[in-house]
């Protein structure tokens, strides 16, 4: 036998007081519990087969204003009748009506009623009442209701239950129906009230004063239903994006890469001619970068570095190439631009740190002059990673992705051969997600050119690879329009997982 | 990037062999293309830049041929002596100094060829030409002219001609105001007295460089012999394009003949398909790619990539470069050709021996402290554009706009600015979260950039902070308390706060913070003016301050 709680017990005495046999009303008036704890409590108790429902359909009946009105001022047919007697049994209805101090728009309700029961007769204006009017069965049930509040039509008398009807069409009550609950002890519910309840006080809510007193010995703590639900709440967060850059920033420290930062307004030079890409080239026009109007041009590093840069595009200065064969401008490389990838702080710091081993790294926002659109974005983040030493290898690059890659949870890769203008060779790489069962392009990769190195003096190889991490955080977080990335939906970001 | 389609059957005539879509889709992306598209009976592929060559069916079916060893080493052109003359005026040196041209005998076109041959004029427009500013092509069908023909000048006004595509005759002048393609590419010539002009020994036009061909020229597939000239600024974008352009005519089946360019000074017999020359040692491209190679087996894999090769000294060969090729300018691009002939699918990854510790960047560190304690104390993080506009930035912040950094050519109203500052961004965070159940405590820890003269941009990045506290309640005290929290665990001791006026704050609900004398950031009661800006209505608290004055991280 499962032990009873508080509100279960008190209502098994209840029903023993009531001889076993009770509608809910009556046991939350015995029990002193709320109606719901009962009702919970019932349907407990009938799980254990300790007490029976019975539920009954119930007629209710209540007053509605007009039947207010009327219980209290009598009913119009009334008011005019007791007026007439007061005058005498026969006199013209204005007198009546004024005498009764009836309202206009009952007039033709009490003439009619007049008329039906039989209580008088008009006859060109004069009243003249015909008997002594009795008090109606519709009068009674109209006062009844009026000092007893709703009723329940099952328990009138049958007279009663006749005028229910008549009020009902006159549209002075409320009909509604209602279930009644009425519990009965069981057999096996008589034998645990027979054998004594022990009402022992439950709590819910352990407090400081139950610990401090010790009194939580000697109370019940409710048992609770563990698999109720309980209200929703939210942790803080850190952007969900910002946790897959905190992710890569982490995967490229595991992997031994120092960060490197560098500035966002850039001038060409760096973002550009640094790079090998000649000053005519399409990415450098105003429809792929944003170039300033203000301010609109920067300072250049020193001039030994600058000329250098300049006979390599011009004529590949020292390091055998044919350059790109055009007259190099000075002004067009000062421009101001936001950068429109990382690599412009990676050669700024190659150029700095020409001793081997050299592993950076930068995960840091770039910048395209874009139509924005569901799947591009005028400012993004770029991943980049660097390897210079003496002896690294386009194998060794690929390898250095894998890791990667694999770190990221991406175990498939495929290498392909691509073009970029500072890299030679160059590689493409695609993974595959498993979650979209397809092939996804993410990094470019490859060994910066001899153009690149030579102008700053860095004499062996630097592998390089990078991409936009965007793509990688919709993959990650399920998002299909790369603009929700940065709207900063409060409704999404509490409720998007911080574990991926 | 420039992209072609490659029809099935017509793909497998050019190759030699019946190839299937499967096979298409699976070998082409090993030359360095990406495969766009495949459907039933075509393949769409897409190429870099570097690699006009593949603009045509006969370039690209040349470099399958050689992937998959069916035929290697160096394609032969043959181009065949010629008299027809091109006569070059000094006066063209005034607006476009150099022209080449070509003779093409003996092709037979079809719909698709002539359709080929366009979209591989615009391909080298666009790849070589700069726009057709560096160089520009014109195909003319050769038998409806009468050489020698000749490169001069006319005054805007001074001669008519019907314009391809149209059916009255224009002027220069009106061509360049009434044309698609005057109105598209004028700048290259409108500034100059005298306009280019090709004509033939009638003083019949064949060309308006670089706008627009006669309709007189047109090329159908009805035409058998060909006139090719091409315009420009640089002589070698000239060439190259030509060679390109020649070697796929010749491809579709067509006979290369030499055209003699008299200049004033020199004459020049166009194309010159001779193959050009490097040297390539083989253990720099052993070492680059991780590979042992032989000088043998290096050979081979220039083959395969239509190169030709010969061994000139130990472990330094000597090789032959096709006159297309015009992508190959240093030694490096050399090796690139040994990995795509040896296949890259064949390299397997290795790992570096590089062995190094990692560190981050400071800024990175101090964000995550500052990201730790603010979500502590119960924000959220948000993350917003550097890029902004000076309405949500000024205007609905109360101030007045001073120098800033204004972008030339943004895309957008809505991006036309780069922030100085979060809280206008975060402002707008709680507006376009009014739906969403309150108190909202949101911050950013993120970049701002200001103007500085001293700097070599011109320009300073900075790493702020900053927050708000919007819900019915929100105030100074509230949001002092944060702050102050947020320094303490930032591990600064002394903060002097003074009353400050700020014009998107309360006055008298606003402070400035100090930290050794210098003020490093603003906190307040947002002013209700600010919040109606934003049709805000919470009570609204907010603070930013700028973490580089306190962390002496550099960028």
């Amino acid at each position: 036998m499962a032990e009873l709680r508080e509100n279960e017990q008190k209502t098994m005495l209840a029903l023993e007081r009531l001889k076993g046999k009770g509608p809910v009303d009556q046991i939350v008036k015995v029990s002193a519990l709320a109606h719901a704890a009962v009702m919970r409590a019932a349907l407990s108790l009938t799980a254990k087969k300790l007490v029976k429902t019975r539920e009954r359909k119930q007629t209710v009946i209540a007053l509605n204003k007009e039947g207010k009105y009327h219980a209290r001022k009598g009913l119009p047919e009334r008011r005019l009748i007791s007026s007439l007697i007061k005058l005498g049994g026969e006199a013209s209805l204005d007198d009546v009506v004024e005498e009764a101090e009836l309202e206009r728009k009952f007039l033709t309700i009490a003439l009619g009623w007049l008329n039906r029961k039989g209580w008088a007769t008009i006859k060109k204006s004069v009243v003249k009442m015909l008997k002594e009017p009795p008090t109606g069965t519709d009068e009674k049930l109209l006062s009844l209701l009026d000092e007893k509040g709703p009723l329940i039509v099952e328990d009138l008398s049958r007279e009663l239950q006749r005028a229910v009807s008549v009020l009902k069409k006159r549209k002075l009550v409320e009909i509604s129906e209602k279930t009644l609950r009425e519990l009965e002890l069981t057999d096996a519910g008589w034998d645990v009230v027979k054998r004594g309840i022990e009402i022992v006080e439950e709590v819910s809510q352990l407090t400081p004063e139950l610990i401090r007193t010790g009194r939580w010995r000697r109370v019940k703590l409710r048992r609770f239903d563990v698999t109720a639900p309980g209200p929703v709440v939210y942790p803080r967060k850190v952007h969900p994006a910002q946790q897959i850059i905190q992710r890569v920033r982490e995967i490229f420290l595991e992997m031994g890469f120092t960060e490197i930062r560098g500035p966002i307004v850039e001038t060409a030079f760096w973002n550009f001619d640094a790079l090998f890409q000649p000053q005519d080239h399409p990415a450098r026009e105003m429809m792929d970068t944003f170039y300033l109007a203000h301010p609109t041009k920067g300072k250049l590093p020193r001039r030994d570095i600058v000329n250098a840069v300049a006979k390599t595009h011009e004529n590949g200065w020292i390091t055998g190439s044919r350059g790109w064969e055009y007259t190099w401008s000075l002004d067009e490389a000062k421009r101001l631009i936001l950068r429109t990838h990382t690599t412009a702080v990676t050669i700024r710091y190659l150029a700095e740190h020409k001793e081997p081993p050299v592993k950076v790294f930068s995960v840091d926002r770039v910048y395209r002059n874009e139509k924005v659109d569901y799947k591009r974005l005028a400012e993004f983040h770029q991943i980049e990673g660097i390897v210079m030493d003496k002896k690294v290898t386009l194998r060794d690059l690929m390898g250095t992705l894998k890791e990667f890659y694999l770190k990221l949870g991406l175990k498939k890769v495929q290498f392909w051969p691509s073009y970029f203008p500072y890299t030679e060779p160059s590689m493409q790489s695609t993974v595959y997600v498993p979650e979209l069962k397809t092939w996804v392009e993410l990094c470019g990769m490859g060994i910066f050119r001899p153009e690149v190195l030579a102008p700053f003096g860095i004499k062996y190889p630097v592998l390089a690879w990078g991409g936009g991490l965007e793509r990688l955080i919709m993959l990650k977080l399920g998002v299909e329009d790369i603009r929700h990335l940065y709207k900063n939906d409060l409704g999404w970001i509490r409720r998007t997982p911080i574990c991926q | 990037m420039p992209v072609i389609t490659l029809d099935r059957d017509r793909f497998s005539s050019f190759v030699g062999r019946s190839l299937s879509v499967e096979e298409m889709a699976k070998w082409l992306p090993w030359l360095g293309v990406d495969i766009e598209e495949t459907e039933p009976d075509c393949v769409k592929i897409e190429f870099n830049p570097n690699r006009v060559d593949f603009s045509s069916y006969g370039g690209v079916a040349r470099a399958f041929r050689g992937l998959m060893g069916w035929e290697t080493g160096l394609p032969k052109y043959e181009v065949k002596e010629g008299k027809i003359v091109l006569k070059v005026d000094p006066a063209v040196s005034e607006v476009r100094p150099y022209v080449v041209g070509a003779v093409v005998r003996n092709i037979k076109l079809d719909n698709d060829s002539v359709r080929e041959l366009m979209e591989m004029q615009e391909d080298l427009h666009w790849g070589v030409g700069r726009d057709r500013k560096k160089a520009s092509i014109g195909v003319h069908n050769l038998d409806v002219v009468e050489p020698p023909f000749a490169y001069t000048t006319s005054a805007p006004n001074d001669v008519r001609f019907v314009p391809l595509d149209k059916t009255e005759e224009m002027t220069l002048q009106e061509i360049l105001e009434r044309h698609e393609k005057g109105i598209a590419y004028k700048h290259h010539v409108d500034w100059a007295s005298r306009y280019p002009l090709i004509t033939d020994k009638m003083g019949r036009v064949l060309s308006f460089p670089p706008i627009i061909n006669g309709e007189l020229t047109r090329v159908s597939s009805q035409t058998r012999n060909l006139f090719i000239d091409v315009t420009g600024t640089e002589l070698n974008a000239i060439t190259r394009s030509l060679n390109v352009l020649v070697t796929a005519l010749a491809d579709m089946g067509g006979t290369i003949e030499a055209v003699r360019v008299k200049y004033t000074d020199r004459v020049l017999i166009s194309p010159d398909l001779t193959p050009q020359r490097m040297e390539l040692r083989v253990d720099y491209a052993n070492d680059l790619l991780g590979l042992k190679l032989s000088e043998t087996k290096a050979i081979q894999a220039l083959q395969k990539s239509r190169l030709d090769a010969r061994r000139i000294g130990k472990g330094v060969l000597e090789v032959l470069i096709p006159a297309y090729r015009i992508d190959i300018m240093h030694e490096i691009d050399l090796v690139e050709e040994v990995a795509i002939g040896y296949g890259y699918f064949k390299l397997k990854p290795t790992k570096p021996a590089t062995v190094t510790t990692g560190r981050q960047h400071r800024a990175g560190e101090v964000a995550n402290y500052v990201r730790q304690i603010m979500v502590g104390l119960g924000f959220v993080e948000a993350l917003n554009f550097v890029l902004a506009n000076d309405v949500d930035h000024y205007q609905k912040m109360r101030r007045r706009a001073g120098k800033m950094i204004r972008l030339a050519n943004p895309v957008s109203t809505e991006y036309s600015i780069v922030r100085q500052d979060l809280l206008p961004n975060l402002m707008k965070n709680l507006a376009d979260n009014k739906h969403q159940a309150y108190p909202q405590r949101v911050f950013e820890v993120s970049d701002v950039i200001e103007i500085s003269e001293k700097a070599e941009t011109r320009a300073e990045r900075r790493l702020h902070v900053a927050g708000v506290s919007s819900h019915p309640t929100a105030n100074f005290t509230e949001m002092k308390s944060y702050l102050e929290a947020l320094l303490t665990n930032l591990g600064l001791k002394d903060w002097p706060i003074k009353e400050t006026r700020h014009p998107s704050f309360l006055q008298g609900r606003a402070a400035a913070i100090y930290v050794k004398g210098r003020k490093i950031g603003v906190v307040g009661e947002i002013h209700p003016e600010v919040l109606n800006n934003f049709e805000l209505e919470n009570p609204t608290s907010a603070f930013e301050i700028d973490l580089q004055r306190i962390l002496k991280t550099t960028y």
